[in-house]
């Protein structure tokens, strides 16, 4: 399945309206915010579809999983929105993790657990709040919005420290240019590392980069470890493939069209997480040419003045190193 | 005081909503401390144990209840069972406290709460470390959720 569905959920008393841009959404936050409601009343129209007074609105099925037949429920079921709620062991499994990758649905879980065998973005994990856009009689207005919004913010820290969670060409790239201006690198070897890594350093000006696309389950373990520290900043372009991509250094005029609306491009069923989409059609597009990618070994193509300046162009905080 | 398992627990109610439904008691609805919390967390009025007036549902039944407050309400009544918080917010954060002032009290945790920037004493059952502010707090529990 790919692009992107506006649902509509609604009865007599709530509304609640979202987009779902890719194959993994979380809904955490507060209690009392109106998750379980949510799920309830998709539930509820899925059972009795009309008679049950909800009314929902997408151009896709949209079906409530749960219990410990999900294996059972989700098999016959393709080309939907699927919707869990907390308190569903199964969703932390690395069983449940395996079914779905090979599935062609998009999955709405609700919870709070990191849920670390799932590569979510940063992007797509949301609170629900009642935005008081319909009062009186009319049903409160509930949307969802971004927990984490510009995670990758920028900053004007001058950074003395870059931990990237890559350990092949991103780590190879940031490593080289660090080096010229003598700042160290290091490598965390895995996202589930950099927690770790922050750490080991107190007081330092660090910018962690990680791929955003598949940062999901390690972005508030990480916020809470940087805590009120004001000298670190998080940098979380998609992946740095799509970095490259983005750069414009392959001026390809298919890569322009695509990235107006990534997810109308992305087939969920054959790309998991989107920093893997990024990395195979980097590999396609510069196949042959000066450019070629390949990431184990960072093309030395990349590190050349013109080339590296119009990717490090895109990076904000990098403007200030 | 309040005893924190983070990560993967055995033995511990994991749907506390289900838990909830089969084994609440009228009388909890309206204890002090139920109501309060019914009211700070789900902005929500009890009328009587068996109904609440809620500012966007209606009057509900309590097992309409948010999943954070039906929890809350399960660690405060049956302090012999070890109960999945997760399924409390931040926002149930004081709470757990409030009710770990007065007696002990153990809870599974897979996420790391925010119980703010006050000072507390949790203990960490993983490693039995007691820490007193979330800086501790994270240190000692990061690496289990």
């Amino acid at each position: 399945m790919k692009g992107s569905f506006h649902i509509i959920v609604q009865n007599e008393r709530i509304k609640y309206e979202f987009v779902l841009r890719r194959n993994l959404t979380i809904i955490r936050g507060d209690s009392a915010t109106g998750k379980t409601t949510l799920v309830d009343m998709i539930r509820e129209y899925k059972s009795l579809g009309e008679g049950s007074g909800v009314e929902l609105f997408c151009e896709k099925q949209c079906i409530v999983v749960e219990g410990n037949g999900w294996e059972k429920q989700l098999s016959d079921v393709g080309q939907s929105v699927v919707f869990v709620d907390e308190g569903n062991r199964f969703v932390s499994s690395v069983e449940f993790a395996r079914f779905i990758q090979e599935t062609d649905n998009y999955y709405v879980l609700v919870t709070r657990e990191g849920l670390s065998a799932l590569p979510y973005s940063v992007e797509e994990i949301y609170g629900i709040r009642s935005s008081g856009k319909y009062g009186g009689l009319k049903p409160l207005y509930h949307e969802m919005y971004q927990l984490y919004p510009d995670a990758a913010n920028t900053s004007e820290l001058k950074p003395k420290k870059i931990i990237t969670e890559d350990s092949n060409a991103g780590y190879q790239f940031f490593a080289n240019i660090c080096n010229e201006i003598g700042i160290e690198c290091v490598s965390a070897a895995g996202k589930s590392n950099i927690c770790s890594e922050l750490l080991k350093c107190k007081d330092e000006n660090i910018v962690v980069i990680a791929d955003g696309a598949a940062f999901g389950p390690e972005i508030e373990k990480v916020l809470k470890v940087i805590g009120q520290r004001k000298q670190v900043v998080l940098y979380l372009p998609e992946s740095f493939e799509w970095l490259i991509i983005e750069s414009g250094v392959l001026n390809d005029k298919e890569i322009k069209a695509m990235s107006e609306k990534w997810e109308n491009y992305i087939e969920s069923s054959q790309y998991f997480s989107w920093e893997r989409f990024f990395t195979d059609l980097l590999i396609k597009k510069s196949s042959g040419g000066y450019l070629e990618y390949n990431k184990k070994n960072l093309n030395k193509a990349y590190l050349a003045t013109a080339v590296k300046h119009k990717i490090l162009k895109q990076v904000e905080w990098w403007k200030e190193a | 005081m309040l005893n924190i398992f983070f990560g993967d627990m055995e033995d511990v109610i994991f749907n506390t909503s289900v838990y909830f439904k089969n084994v609440y008691h009228d009388e909890w609805i309206t204890a002090p401390l139920s109501v309060e919390m019914i009211a700070e967390v789900d902005k929500s009025k009890v009328i009587d144990g068996g109904v609440i007036d809620s500012p966007v549902l209606g009057k509900i039944p309590p097992t309409s209840l948010s999943g954070g407050v039906k929890t809350l309400m399960l660690i405060e009544n049956r302090p012999d069972k070890v109960f999945n918080a997760t399924n409390c917010g931040n926002n149930c954060a004081k709470w757990l406290l409030k009710i770990a002032e007065k007696k002990d009290v153990t809870i599974n945790l897979r996420y790391m709460m925010d119980f703010g920037k006050g000072n507390f004493n949790i203990k960490v059952l993983n490693d039995d470390r007691v820490v007193h502010c979330m800086e501790e707090l994270v240190a000692a529990a990061i690496q289990y959720v």
